[in-house]
């Protein structure tokens, strides 16, 4: 079991597959990927010329292929680069954002490493959360005498954030963990991330080695994003505290709402009268609610897309 | 993937959007499942199965390809097993495996650029599209070079060893990444070049639109009421 769950935890991040997360959560979660994939795709397109697009999928291969050189770790295993930190410091957020996003539903398509109703869920947790998370230590320390501290703190909370908040998520979705498991899983989170933050500190100093000015120096950025990022640190700060102390809370929780009220819990409930109408089984309340919930945001998104395509054009 | 999914079968022929379309109500069907898992889970088995026979796609490779998503789960399973709840680690393992081979099923039957184009069509953000087709374009190119410089290092001793060599090849490995990294970068600036060269204009040409027929409105009919039709049944039975 160790054998399997060490495999799992260092050959990669969690990439959440279809059939973990129950209704409410994945559907919740893309629902709130959608208009921040949005955002960034924008935020990265803005200022740059067409030379971009090829760019960030070359870096997108790059990191791809970084997972074939090993590193040495401890004795005789190795780890490799997660990378969405150290595309952070060289790209800038944005950027590094939308290139995780092609890689995460990439994966999804191609390498059935990851389901598709959970690439919300896993979007926003590595590509979202975890990249603004890696990059806030970065743009508040990242000119001066603390800049390999801050590149190390940032790429181990990346890692550490996207990690957590998979926990989270599965945990909320009813998945059962003993105790101990919960442990030795955060245990396992926390020291994949300490590796991914020796990996980018040392592949950092030689890129500067080989090529300086590749690393960009932290430009000054409106707050907003700096904000969007705290709340993301402070998320899996919430959810480390939570998960560590109150395990039984958690499980209490994923049972309350996990098997009697899913559906009505979070996206039902504009719907609860509409669909008692006509739909008799729970199941079909449930997927009618959850589709429901998606078509909506999902309007709502091209409606905003619509109008504010106008008020810019006009 | 990619060499299946340049078929010609009826399946291949299909409009990648009512692909999508099908395949979401698919995955939303099997995620919803709560009762009587076992059977629903045998019957839409059967019936990806028959869509990559009839699309003639080699059914045990790509039974043994969606299988990789099952170590992960099957850690998962374990601990829920442990826990006293081996109903539910069951019911993890069919309904990820399922939706992994439907993906497979979909992906296996459409070239990944008309999948892209077809997201497009949902209003998907084109920049993002447009990186993820250069992704996929360069991502065995740049994973050669790295396979090279792994082959490159082992072939100098670069093995996993004691502790005291550990610091060196960590420095290695480091130094090799920098260098593909710094290779990627100027490769994509080529890239670009030779794309301006050619006359790109921003939006990357299709070379066939997509055109929805009868043969697609049946296909999406089906391929949306089975699934449901056989959750319902699967819920009554249980």
């Amino acid at each position: 079991v160790a054998r399997i769950l060490k495999s799992c935890y260092f050959e990669r991040q969690v990439h959440i597959p279809d059939g973990f997360l129950s209704t409410p959560v994945w559907a919740t979660l893309d629902a709130a990927a959608v208009p921040a994939v949005a955002a960034v795709a924008r935020r990265a397109q803005r200022g740059f010329d067409d030379g971009r697009v090829p760019l960030l999928g070359v870096m997108g291969a790059f990191v791809f292929a970084a997972q074939m050189i090993n590193f040495p770790v401890g004795v005789g295993t190795t780890g490799h680069l997660v990378g969405g930190a150290l595309l952070a410091f060289t790209l800038g957020p944005a950027a590094a954002s939308v290139t995780m996003c092609a890689i995460l539903a990439i994966q999804a398509l191609v390498f059935q490493d990851g389901g598709i109703l959970a690439l919300g869920a896993n979007i926003f947790n590595m590509a979202v959360c975890g990249v603004l998370a890696g990059y806030l230590p970065f743009r508040l320390w990242g000119h001066g005498r603390f800049r390999t501290a801050a590149i190390f703190g940032g790429a181990t909370l990346s890692v550490l954030a996207s990690a957590v908040l998979a926990l989270g998520e599965l945990l909320l979705s009813g998945v059962r963990m003993p105790g101990a498991a919960l442990g030795i899983s955060l245990g396992l989170f926390a020291i994949s991330a300490v590796i991914e933050g020796a990996i980018t500190v040392a592949v950092m100093n030689a890129l500067e080695a080989i090529q300086p000015g590749m690393v960009r120096a932290p430009a000054r950025r409106p707050w907003a994003s700096t904000a969007v990022a705290v709340a993301a640190v402070m998320l899996a700060a919430v959810g480390v505290l939570f998960a560590s102390t109150a395990p039984d809370g958690i499980q209490k929780l994923a049972e309350q709402t996990g098997i009697g009220t899913r559906a009505t819990a979070l996206v039902g409930t504009p719907f609860s009268g509409y669909q008692t109408a006509f739909l008799q089984s729970a199941w079909m309340r449930k997927a009618s609610a959850g589709l429901a919930g998606l078509v909506l945001v999902y309007g709502a998104c091209l409606a905003i897309g619509r109008v504010a395509r106008r008020r810019r054009s006009a | 993937v990619d060499r299946w999914s340049r078929g010609s079968s009826p399946l291949h022929r299909r409009d990648p959007r009512a692909k999508l379309a099908a395949l979401l109500v698919f995955l939303v069907a099997i995620a919803t499942a709560t009762q009587g898992i076992a059977i629903l889970a045998g019957a839409l088995f059967l019936l990806l199965a028959a869509a990559l026979l009839w699309a003639r796609v080699p059914l045990t490779g790509a039974v043994a390809r969606a299988a990789l998503v099952l170590p992960f789960t099957a850690a998962f399973a374990l601990v829920c097993w442990l826990a006293g709840d081996p109903a539910r680690g069951v019911a993890l393992l069919l309904k990820s495996y399922l939706s992994a081979l439907a993906v497979l099923t979909v992906v296996a039957t459409t070239p990944l650029p008309a999948l892209l184009q077809a997201l497009e069509f949902a209003r998907a953000p084109r920049f993002l599209l447009m990186v993820g087709q250069f992704l996929y374009r360069y991502l065995f190119v740049i994973s050669e070079e790295a396979q090279h410089m792994a082959k490159a290092a082992a072939a100098r001793g670069a093995t996993a060893g004691g502790l005291t060599e550990n610091r060196h090849r960590f420095r290695g490995a480091a130094g090799a990444l920098a260098v593909l990294f710094a290779r990627s970068y100027g490769r994509a600036g080529d890239i670009h070049r030779a794309m301006l060269a050619r006359g790109f204009s921003g939006r990357l040409p299709a070379l066939d639109t997509f055109r929805f027929r009868t043969a697609d409105a049946i296909f999406l009919t089906l391929a949306t009421l089975l699934p449901v039709l056989l959750r319902i049944a699967a819920a009554r039975i249980a």
